[in-house]
C-alpha cells in the first residue's frame, strides 16, 4: 500500500511536472526555457553555404571547402541535404523561423523566381565579384543576378546504343509520338526532379500554352515518369527502356549511352551562387563566390559534376570535345515567363498525368 | 443499504478515483513530451491550413488524389496480410534450422530506402529482369511475358514487401501468447482444424492483426518514393501533392491543408479500428506453449496437402520477399560496361575508396555507427514512453479515451513533408533549439516511433486478464510489483516486436532525419539517398545498400536476443 501511495505521488508530480512545462511553454512562447542547447553559437565565424546535394557527393566541394578556408582562415560549412529547390524551401522555412545560417546559396536559376518572390538574394554586379567579367551574356539569364552563374549544362535525350541504332533516333518533337517507341521513354516529375523540370520546359518552348497536348499524345510513349534522375537512370540502365530524359554530357562517364537532340535544341540549365540577404558575413560570401569562378574551381567542374563551366576562360578536358556534346540551338524559356507562369504551367502539367 | 456495503461503496469509490487518477498520471508524462516535442511544433505549421481545408476538398483534382489514395493504401493492406499471416502461421507452428535468423531478416525490407527496394523491383521484375529473362529463355519467347511494373499491382506489391514483415510479426508474437488449450478442447470436441482456427484461433488473434493491419493501412497512405517510382507519376498520392505544394510551389498553407486531410482520414481509420477492435479483445489466461512442429519434414510427410500448400507458399513469399533483395545483392557485384555487365567488385572498392572530408560527409562508419546510435537511443526513449501510453489508454475509463488514443497515434499519420518542415521550423529557436545535435535526431525518433511500441504491447494488454493483478495486489504486492510479475512477462513479446519495429524505422527515417543532421549525423540511409543524388554512384548504392540490409539484419538479431533476455528478466 505504501508502495502504490508512493509510486503515485511520483508520477503524478513527474505528469504535473510535464504539463507544466507544457504549458508554460504553450502560454508564453519561446524564451521561456532553458532547454536551449546552443548549436548555432558558432554561425558568426563559420560561412554556410546551401547547396544541392550532389555538388557535394560529387561536385569539387572539398577543394572548394579546404582551399577556401586555407585562403581566408573561415570555417565553410556545406549544408546539403536535397535538390536546389529543396534547399531553398529549407531557407525559407528557417528564415521564416527566425533567422537562417546560410550566408551562400548555390542552385538552379530557374528557382530565382521563386526566390525573388521571398526577397530571399542580394542582387550582385561585377564590382561585387569580379570574374562575373568573363561569362557569358547568354548565360546570366537573370538581369539582376542575384544568382551568379558558376555552371551550366544541357537536358536532352540519351539513348541506349544497344537498344536502338543512330537512324532510328527521332530528329524532332513529333517524332517522338511515333507508334515505334511505344513505352520506350523514361521521364521524371517536373514537380520532384530539376531534371524533369527541365524536360516540361522545354516542351512548353517548343508548344508553348498547348503542352498539355502534346504531353497527353506522349503518354503511350512514356513508360514511367520517375521521381529523380537516379530512378530513372537506374531503370534505363537495367534496360527498362531505350530512351531516357539526361544530361549531354553523359557519354563522358559510358559511352555505351549516348546523347541525341530534338529539333537541334537541349534545354539548358543554369547553375549559380548567391549571397543569402541578411546574412553577417556579405563581403566573405562575395568572395566565396568569385572564387567558384576562378579557374582552379572551374576546371574541376567537367571531371567532377559533368557540367560546363560558366567562365569562358576555363579550359574543358581533351576528350570532351569527343563525349560532351553541344546542341546548335539551346533552349531556355526567358526567366520572366518561368516566374508568371511555372506554378500554373506544374498543376497543369500534374492535371494532364495524374491518373492517365 | 448495510453500513458494510456502504462503506464498500465509499471505498469502492474511492478505489476508483484513486485509480484513475493513477492512470491518468502515468499518461500525463509521456503526453507532456509528445506535447513539447511533437504536437507543439506541428500544431504551429498546420494552423496555417486549416482555413484551407474545405478550398482543398472542393478541389475535383484532389478527390481523385485522395481516392487513389484510398485505394491502392486499402489494397496495400489487404496484400500484405495475404502475405504475413501464412508467414505468422509458418512462424508459430513449425520449427526449422535458421529461424531466428529468418525472424530477423524478414524485418530488414522494413529499413530499406524506398529507391534501394525499387532498384530490386525493377531488376527483378523489370522488363529486362531476372523473372522475365529467366521465362523468355524457358519459353523461347520474343516479348517479355510479365508486365507488372508502372502499375497499380506493382505499387501493391512493393508495399506488401515493405509491410508483410510487420503483419507477421506482430500476428506472430500474439499467436505464440495463445494457450493451446483453447484449440485442443476444441479439437477433442470433434471440431474440424479449419473450424478450430476460425472460430478460436482467429477471434484471439484478431486485435493484434487489426492493430498491425491499422499501422499498414497508415503507411501506405503516406506513401511516396515507392509509388512514384514504381507506379509512375500517373499514380500520384495525396503526399506527393502535399510535397509539389510544399516544396516545389512554395505553397505551406496549401501543403499544410492537404496534410490536414490526410491526418484526418488516418485518424479516423485508427478510430474506427479503436472502436471495433475492442469488440474482439477478450481477456484470457495462459500459459502453456503451444508444440511447434519441423517444417521441414522427412518422407511421405512432405507430400501431404497441407505441405504442398506451404511449400507453394514458401517458393512464392521467397520470390516476393527475398526477390528483391537478392536481385540488390547480385546487381552489387555487376559492374557495368559499354559491352554490358561483368562482374566485378567496383561497388565495394568504390564505397571503400572514396576520400570523406570530414566535415562534408561521414565515412560510412560513422553512417552506421550514426545510425544505431539514434536507433538504441530512440527506443530507449519510445520504449517507457509507449508503454505508459498503453496502459494509459487501455486502463483510464474515461469518456473520450480512444479518441485519444487515436490522436497519440498523429506521428505516424503525419506527411513526412510537413513533420520535416514542422522539426525543421520547431527545433531551431527556443524551447526547442536541439538542432544540429545529435538530440534532436534521438528525440524525433522517438516521438515518431514510439506509436508502435503502443499499438504492440495495447493489444496484449486488452486481452490480459485484470483478476491476475487484483489477485497479486490483494496478496499484497504493490503496484510495480504486479506489473513486474504479472504484466511485464505478458507483454514480453509485444515489447520486443515494438522495440524492434521502433528501431526498424528509425534506421529506415529519412525526411526528419534530413532536416535535423549537420553534416557528420549523416545515417545510413540518409548516404545512400546522397550517393544517388550524385551521377556515378548506382554500383556503390548497390553496395551500400547490401551492407545496410547485412548490419540491419545482425542488429535486429543481437536486440531480439538482448531484448527477449533482458525483459524475461533470464
Amino acid at each position: 500500500m505504501r508502495n502504490t501511495n508512493l509510486i503515485l505521488r511520483a508520477a503524478t508530480g513527474v505528469a504535473l511536472l510535464g504539463i507544466g512545462i507544457l504549458v508554460l511553454v504553450l502560454v508564453s512562447g519561446p524564451a521561456a526555457l532553458p532547454i536551449v542547447v546552443q548549436a548555432q553559437a558558432e554561425e558568426g565565424d563559420t560561412l554556410y553555404v546551401y547547396v544541392y546535394s550532389s555538388f557535394v557527393e560529387w561536385g569539387p566541394a572539398a577543394f572548394v571547402e579546404q582551399e577556401f578556408e586555407r585562403r581566408t582562415g573561415v570555417d565553410v560549412q556545406f549544408v546539403a541535404t536535397g535538390a536546389s529547390r529543396e534547399m531553398l524551401a529549407r531557407l525559407l522555412t528557417e528564415r521564416d523561423a527566425g533567422g537562417t545560417p546560410a550566408d551562400v546559396f548555390m542552385g538552379e536559376l530557374n528557382d530565382v523566381p521563386k526566390a525573388k518572390q521571398f526577397d530571399l538574394f542580394e542582387p550582385l554586379s561585377v564590382e561585387d565579384v569580379p570574374n562575373l567579367q568573363f561569362v557569358p551574356r547568354e548565360l546570366q539569364v537573370d538581369p539582376e543576378n542575384t544568382l551568379i552563374p558558376y555552371e551550366h549544362g544541357f537536358i536532352t535525350l540519351v539513348y541506349d546504343t544497344q537498344a536502338l541504332s543512330a537512324e532510328e533516333l527521332p530528329r524532332a518533337f513529333p517524332d517522338l509520338l511515333d507508334g515505334r517507341f511505344r513505352e520506350a521513354l523514361l521521364v521524371q516529375d517536373p514537380r520532384t526532379s530539376s531534371v524533369g523540370h527541365a524536360f516540361l520546359f522545354w516542351t512548353i518552348y517548343n508548344f508553348g500554352e498547348l503542352f498539355p497536348q502534346y504531353w497527353e499524345r506522349l503518354l503511350p510513349n512514356v513508360l514511367s515518369v520517375f521521381p529523380g534522375w537516379s530512378a530513372a537512370y537506374e531503370a534505363f540502365q537495367a534496360g527498362e527502356a531505350p530512351i531516357v530524359v539526361s544530361f549531354s554530357t553523359d557519354a563522358c562517364f559510358d559511352e555505351r549511352y549516348q546523347p541525341f537532340f530534338l529539333e537541334g535544341q537541349a534545354y539548358r540549365t543554369v547553375f549559380g551562387a548567391g549571397v543569402v540577404k541578411g546574412t553577417d558575413n556579405p563581403s566573405l560570401a562575395r568572395e566565396f563566390i568569385d572564387f567558384l569562378l576562378s579557374l582552379e574551381v572551374q576546371e574541376k567542374l567537367p571531371t567532377t559534376e559533368f557540367m560546363f563551366p560558366a567562365n569562358a576562360q576555363a579550359e574543358l578536358p581533351e576528350e570532351w570535345q569527343r563525349c560532351a556534346k553541344v546542341p546548335p540551338a539551346p533552349a531556355v524559356l526567358p526567366l520572366s515567363a518561368v516566374a508568371e507562369n511555372d506554378d500554373r504551367w506544374l498543376q497543369l502539367w500534374a492535371e494532364t498525368v495524374v491518373g492517365r | 443499504m448495510s453500513v458494510r456495503a456502504l462503506f464498500c461503496f465509499f471505498r469502492c469509490k474511492f478505489m476508483n478515483l484513486r485509480r484513475t487518477a493513477f492512470y491518468a498520471a502515468l499518461l500525463g508524462a509521456p503526453l507532456a513530451f509528445l506535447g513539447l516535442f511533437f504536437y507543439y511544433p506541428l500544431l504551429s505549421v498546420l494552423r496555417e491550413g486549416l482555413p484551407l481545408v474545405p478550398d482543398a476538398l472542393a478541389r475535383p483534382y484532389v478527390r481523385r488524389v485522395l481516392l487513389f489514395t484510398v485505394e491502392q493504401a486499402l489494397w496495400s493492406t489487404l496484400a500484405s496480410v495475404a502475405l504475413g499471416f501464412p508467414l505468422a502461421y509458418l512462424l508459430t507452428r513449425y520449427e526449422f534450422p535458421g529461424k531466428r535468423w529468418v525472424k530477423s531478416l524478414v524485418m530488414v525490407p522494413f529499413v530499406l530506402p524506398a529507391i534501394t527496394v525499387a532498384l530490386g523491383f525493377i531488376l527483378l521484375w523489370g522488363r529486362n529482369g531476372y523473372v522475365n529473362q529467366m521465362l523468355m529463355a524457358l519459353l523461347g519467347l520474343e516479348e517479355p511475358p510479365i508486365k507488372l511494373l508502372y502499375s497499380l499491382g506493382a505499387i501493391v506489391l512493393a508495399h506488401a514487401f515493405y509491410n508483410a514483415p510487420l503483419i507477421a510479426r506482430v500476428v506472430n508474437a500474439a499467436w505464440e501468447g495463445l494457450d493451446p488449450q483453447y484449440e485442443e478442447s476444441a479439437r477433442a470436441l470433434g471440431a474440424p482444424p479449419s473450424r478450430v482456427f476460425w472460430t478460436v484461433t482467429l477471434p484471439q488473434l484478431l486485435p493484434s492483426l487489426m492493430s498491425a493491419m491499422t499501422l499498414v493501412f497508415i503507411f501506405t497512405f503516406l506513401s511516396f518514393p515507392i509509388v512514384l517510382t514504381l507506379g509512375g507519376a500517373r499514380f500520384s498520392t495525396l503526399e506527393v501533392e502535399i510535397y509539389t505544394q510544399a516544396k516545389a510551389l512554395f505553397n505551406r498553407p496549401q501543403a499544410a491543408a492537404l496534410a490536414l486531410v490526410g491526418l484526418g482520414f488516418s485518424l479516423l481509420f485508427v478510430y474506427a479500428y479503436l472502436k471495433l477492435g475492442g469488440v474482439f479483445a477478450r481477456e484470457l489466461t495462459l500459459q502453456r506453449r503451444a508444440r511447434t512442429r519441423p517444417l521441414f519434414p522427412s518422407g511421405r510427410e512432405a507430400l501431404r496437402p497441407h505441405r504442398l500448400m506451404i511449400w507453394a507458399f514458401l517458393v512464392v513469399s521467397a520470390l516476393l520477399l527475398a526477390g528483391p533483395l537478392l536481385a540488390v545483392l547480385v546487381d552489387s557485384f555487376l559492374v557495368s560496361t559499354p559491352e554490358g555487365k561483368r562482374l566485378g567488385l567496383e561497388g565495394y572498392r568504390f564505397l571503400l575508396r572514396r576520400q570523406y572530408e570530414p566535415r562534408i560527409g561521414d565515412p560510412p562508419l560513422q553512417a552506421v555507427l550514426n545510425s544505431l546510435r539514434f536507433g538504441l537511443g530512440a527506443v530507449a526513449i519510445a520504449l517507457p514512453v509507449g508503454l505508459a501510453v498503453a496502459f494509459g489508454v487501455t486502463r483510464l475509463r474515461v469518456p473520450g479515451r480512444r479518441l485519444l488514443d487515436a490522436l497519440l497515434m498523429a506521428p505516424i499519420a503525419t506527411s513526412s513533408v510537413i513533420l520535416g518542415l514542422a522539426l525543421l521550423q520547431a527545433y531551431r529557436q527556443p524551447p526547442l533549439a536541439l538542432s544540429g545535435t545529435a538530440w534532436a535526431v534521438i528525440v524525433a525518433h522517438a516521438v515518431i516511433v514510439y506509436p508502435f511500441v503502443v499499438r504492440a504491447v495495447a493489444p496484449l494488454l486488452l486481452r490480459l486478464d485484470r483478476s491476475l493483478v487484483e489477485a497479486a495486489r490483494s496478496l499484497g504486492a504493490s503496484r510495480l510489483r504486479a506489473f513486474w510479475d504479472v504484466e511485464r512477462p505478458w507483454l514480453v513479446p509485444g515489447l520486443v516486436v515494438g522495440a524492434l519495429f521502433a528501431f526498424a524505422l528509425s534506421l529506415g527515417e529519412t525526411s526528419a532525419t534530413l532536416m535535423l543532421a549537420r553534416p557528420g549525423l549523416k545515417t545510413m540511409p540518409v548516404a545512400v539517398y546522397e550517393l544517388l543524388s550524385g551521377r556515378r554512384g548506382l554500383e556503390a548504392a548497390s553496395a551500400l545498400s547490401v551492407g545496410m540490409i547485412a548490419i540491419s539484419a545482425l542488429a535486429f538479431l543481437a536486440l531480439e536476443r538482448l531484448g527477449e533476455r533482458g525483459l524475461r528478466g533470464r
